[in-house]
């Protein structure tokens, strides 16, 4: 170890100038994919993520509550969206009625 | 102010090691640092979670290639140093890295396959000074030395000096106050004592004076 203290001057440290141009980014890529480095980034998974609520992509109730919306369409032979409108009606009705 | 990368194609080089001892230092000489976690296994990012940062210092984690020259433009400014530790594999990543580099160091432990893995980020280097039209600094830095220097070390220093590479001196020694630096964080002055201390902070510290010269030559 040298006996003077290291102390860095940050008045001698100095940065090149660098092309970030996208021109210079494409030669750079197109370098190294010839000498085997290559893009290794992980593939991104493509589509719409699932909800973090539910953990259901399009689902949007959790699935207890999907289950049970799905047997009582099943029961009355509907589809799942006319049980949907009709609790919508209903939350309509009750919350005139509170008003 | 310059931006140092660290890159080796090859795993375990001690490419982490030498990046926290590198900007340890150069924050203890003070330098403002700012370290570019780029490398999925988050070593630096695992360094900078077990103890209190030294000052100066800054850790950025998960820079991938998609954000690697914009993050690097964003901190290359006056009165900061940047680092930057790259994932130990041939990629895109290390690629676009070394093009906005200052200096690159080469890390690598004195045995066959780390040089001839390691001599591929030498190469890489030459081509895109090529292909930018600009000269790039490099250096290697012989790491995990032992104080009894082997026969194939000794050979391959011989074969890196008649290619005009240029070897950083002191090589990093094998210690273990710097592989406890990844068990307590901080920098060498604030862990507990680990081995010889006084011997490592030594190595360290004239580590980081052979960098900041190069990085303060007149040519840099």
């Amino acid at each position: 170890m040298a006996d003077k203290p290291f102390s860095v001057d940050l008045g001698r440290l100095k940065s090149r100038e660098k092309d970030r141009s996208a021109a210079a980014v494409e030669r750079v890529d197109r370098t190294g994919e010839e000498l085997g480095f290559v893009d290794r980034d992980p593939v991104k998974r493509r589509g719409r993520k699932p909800s973090p609520r539910t953990g259901q992509v399009h689902a949007k109730v959790l699935p207890h509550v999907a289950e049970e919306i799905a047997a009582e369409a099943r029961r009355r032979g509907v589809q799942q969206g006319v049980v949907l409108e009709e609790a919508w009606a209903l939350y309509k009705s009750l919350e005139s009625t509170a008003d | 102010m310059p931006t140092v990368v660290i890159a080796s194609p090859k795993g375990g080089a001690g490419k982490s090691t030498a990046a926290i001892i590198l900007g340890t230092e150069l924050a203890h000489a003070g330098a403002a640092v700012t370290l570019l976690d780029c490398d999925p296994n988050r070593s630096l990012s695992l360094w900078a979670s077990r103890g209190p940062l030294p000052s100066r210092i800054t850790v950025l984690s998960d820079v991938g290639e998609g954000e690697i020259v914009r993050t690097i433009k964003r901190h290359d400014m006056d009165g900061q140093i940047v680092i930057v530790d790259l994932e130990g594999v041939a990629s895109r990543l290390v690629s676009r890295a070394i093009s906005q580099a200052d200096l690159v160091i080469t890390p690598m432990r004195a045995t066959t396959l780390d040089a001839t893995v390691g001599v591929r980020a030498l190469q890489l280097i030459r081509e895109e000074e090529e292909a930018l039209d600009r000269r790039i600094p490099h250096a290697v830095v012989f790491t995990m030395t032992r104080a009894v220097r082997s026969r194939q070390h000794s050979g391959i220093e011989t074969s890196l000096r008649d290619q005009s590479v240029d070897l950083i001196e002191p090589p990093l020694m094998e210690r273990t106050a710097f592989s406890a630096l990844f068990e307590f964080g901080g920098d060498l002055r604030s862990m507990p004592a680990q081995g010889n201390m006084a011997a490592a902070i030594g190595n360290a510290e004239d580590f980081a004076r052979a960098v900041y010269a190069r990085l303060t030559a007149e040519d840099a």
